[in-house]
């Protein structure tokens, strides 16, 4: 996957020069933007693999930034936010951003979520889904874990399926509910909570100590595969 | 706009009473003309001692628009009109029938039965008038201390007291003259009402009207309580805010250069990144940089909480400014090289603490840097006048608005185009140039940038 053009969005030069020298030293091109202005424009003229972007950024908000490019791009987007800036972050995935990470952040968990987003944009368009030790059959509606038949709901399952299409991907409370109870959910965590335990119960060797289904506190959660990582 | 309306109120009343007792004496003498006509048309068919009960339709209304005064006058007026004109001998006041004694006593027991019943009717439409009055102040007006004694001094009225004071609050009142009434409502005590010299009839008045005012006053007490803690609620919403904002500021503050170097540093410690010599030459160059800026920073931090606790005291020798310039370059790292500097042929020299004038200027030129474009360079621009030695910082950035020239030194403050930082350099910077007899202002060009202007006071060397 190296090679791909990556767009860097981020105000304080700095930040921009480092990302750009090491991005570069892994093999990826890389475009910078210190606004949200220029980040726009750049990703129109030259159409990036993925993009990191500041959420606060001079001229506007990241989530801004998210809201305008999704109507025309699908390229994914991995926000970089700070602590204190929560609620913005949960906007940002809304507006369609695909994950985030907290400054200050080394590279090589930057090039792990780049990889793992990266990996996303193709999707198999195969009727089963392996993760891990998980198979599971989207035309059947089967699930089986280490070769054994699992009985889910039909909430879990469509929970479960949701998660694993976007595997690895952070999906928030508001994108689960609205996506597997309806667009007239959106705000009744508590349900979710509830299935995501129930559903842990079912996929997880040990639910106490979750290696599939992963919170991220205060954002949402994602389906991840233990084998990979 | 009560107080107004209150004491146009008052002007109204009196005038009103002076009208209308002269009015009530004209009607009077009217209406008791008109009878003595109507009785001496009658003389000649009703036997004239009867007719004189005609003359309480000059005594009942007298009683009832204008009290037992003018009722009383009407009824003596009406007793000597008919003995002058009907009784014999006419035309002279003697009174020989004890029968004219009695219709005199008759008109006066009559004049006082009704204006009586009249004055009570007047008195109670008085009370709820006064009681609208006094809700109308409350609620109009938050303040009701200020309304205490203007209501008191209707109540005083309303209750035919002398003199009335009202206390506020659940306690006993010290003993005074007067009677002390406790003020009621809602099962609690809201007040004190004393009572001085009460007049007959008082006390019926007091336990109709004590009540109502006690409810009035429990509703505004209540209502002033709930303004007041509104009031607090949203100053600590606001002083929360005030925290939370800083915070932010200054973790960005923080983890931006902390962010640099954490990503510079993580990707020369990778043993799998392709790095040539001048990438890598570069990411120890930000790696040392940034360490500095974090410093700056930390160090921005310390100053401000000094100077805010009056703990920066100077230590003024006498400098060359070029050599001050050259220290505060020496500390911009990289970013020095953007920096053009015009120096005057002799550089003058001035007296301040080198420490402190050089936070000065790395906080002013940090600023600059930051908010011109990146291929914009940043002028230093130093100028002798007569007895001062002014530094200019011109930048190419986005320039202030005029309305935020000043707002721009206070701590956390951030132009519009800055992100999110705490933006301290400038506030500490005004700081230290006044701690050294310097003044430090912005002036902006509109769509050219900011040139901040520091002038010191010229020393001879």
């Amino acid at each position: 996957m190296s090679g791909a053009r990556i767009l860097v969005v981020d105000d304080e030069r700095q930040i921009l020069r480092a990302l750009q020298t090491s991005l570069r030293g892994a093999g990826y091109e890389v475009d910078t933007a210190e606004t949200a202005e220029g980040a726009l424009a750049t990703a129109a003229m030259r159409p990036p693999e993925a993009i990191i972007l500041d959420l606060v950024l001079p001229d506007g908000t990241g989530t801004d930034v998210v809201r305008e490019l999704r109507t025309w791009s699908s390229a994914p987007v991995i926000v970089l936010s700070a602590v204190g800036d929560e609620r913005e972050k949960v906007a940002a995935l809304d507006a369609g951003a695909d994950d985030y990470v907290t400054k200050p952040v080394g590279i090589d968990e930057l090039i792990a979520r780049l990889r793992a987003v990266l990996r996303r944009v193709t999707p198999s368009g195969e009727p089963v889904l392996r993760i891990g030790e998980l198979q599971l059959d989207l035309e059947k509606r089967e699930l089986r874990s280490a070769g054994k038949p699992v009985h889910l709901t039909p909430h879990q399952f469509e929970l479960l399926r949701l998660l694993a299409l976007h595997e690895g991907k952070l999906l928030t409370h508001r994108a689960i509910l609205q996506e597997v109870w309806g667009p007239g959910y959106g705000t009744e965590s508590n349900l979710l909570h509830v299935h995501v335990s129930q559903l842990r119960r079912k996929i997880e060797p040990d639910p106490a100590r979750p290696r599939y289904l992963l919170t991220e506190a205060g954002a949402g959660y994602r389906l991840v595969d233990p084998t990979s990582r | 706009m009560s107080v107004d309306r209150h004491s146009v109120l008052l002007e109204r009343r009196s005038a009103e009473g002076l009208a209308r007792s002269a009015g009530g004496l004209l009607v009077s003498a009217a209406l008791i003309a008109a009878v003595t006509g109507v009785i001496f048309a009658l003389r000649e068919h009703v036997p004239v001692l009867g007719l004189s009960v005609l003359y309480l339709l000059a005594v009942i209304p007298a009683a009832i628009a204008f009290g037992l005064a003018t009722a009383l006058l009407v009824s003596v007026a009406s007793m000597l009109t008919f003995n002058f004109f009907f009784l014999p001998p006419v035309h002279t006041f003697t009174l020989q029938d004890s029968s004219n004694w009695f219709a005199l006593a008759a008109f006066v027991v009559t004049a006082i039965v009704v204006s009586e019943l009249a004055a009570r009717s007047r008195r109670r439409a008085d009370e709820s008038a006064l009681l609208a009055e006094i809700a109308g102040w409350l609620l109009e007006r938050g303040e009701l201390a200020g309304e205490l004694d203007r209501i008191a001094g209707d109540a005083a009225r309303a209750l035919q007291v002398e003199r009335a004071t009202i206390v506020v609050g659940d306690g006993e009142p010290r003993p005074g003259p007067g009677e002390q009434y406790p003020l009621v409502a809602g099962g609690r005590r809201v007040g004190t009402v004393t009572l001085e010299h009460p007049r007959q009839g008082s006390a019926a008045a007091r336990r109709r009207l004590l009540p109502a005012l006690a409810s009035l006053l429990g509703v505004a007490i209540d209502r002033e309580r709930l303004a007041r803690e509104a009031l607090e609620a949203e100053t600590l919403r606001r002083s929360d805010a005030v925290k939370t904002a800083v915070l932010r500021a200054v973790s960005h503050d923080l983890r931006s250069p902390l962010m640099a170097i954490l990503t510079s540093a993580s990707a020369l410690a990778r043993a799998d990144l392709k790095l040539d010599r001048d990438d890598e030459r570069e990411l120890v160059a930000t790696i040392l940089g940034e360490a500095e800026r974090l410093d700056r920073v930390i160090a921005n931090l310390l100053d401000l909480s000094r100077l805010e606790a009056g703990a920066a005291q100077p230590e003024p020798e006498v400098w060359p400014v070029d050599d001050l310039v050259a220290q505060a370059l020496a500390q911009l790292g990289e970013e020095e090289r953007r920096v053009e500097v015009e120096l005057p042929q002799e550089p003058p020299a001035v007296r301040v603490d080198a420490q402190q004038l050089e936070r000065v200027l790395v906080n002013l030129l940090e600023n600059a840097l930051k908010y011109s474009p990146g291929d914009q360079p940043v002028r230093v621009q130093v100028v002798e006048t007569a007895n001062r030695v002014l530094v200019r910082v011109i930048d190419h950035g986005p320039g202030i608005p005029s309305q935020d020239r000043e707002r721009v030194f206070e701590p956390f403050q951030r132009g519009s185009g800055g992100g999110a930082g705490a933006g301290l350099g400038l506030a500490i910077a005004r700081g230290f140039a006044e701690a050294n007899d310097a003044r430090l202002w912005a002036e902006s060009r509109p769509g050219q940038g900011a040139t901040f202007v520091l002038a010191l006071p010229r020393t001879q060397p």
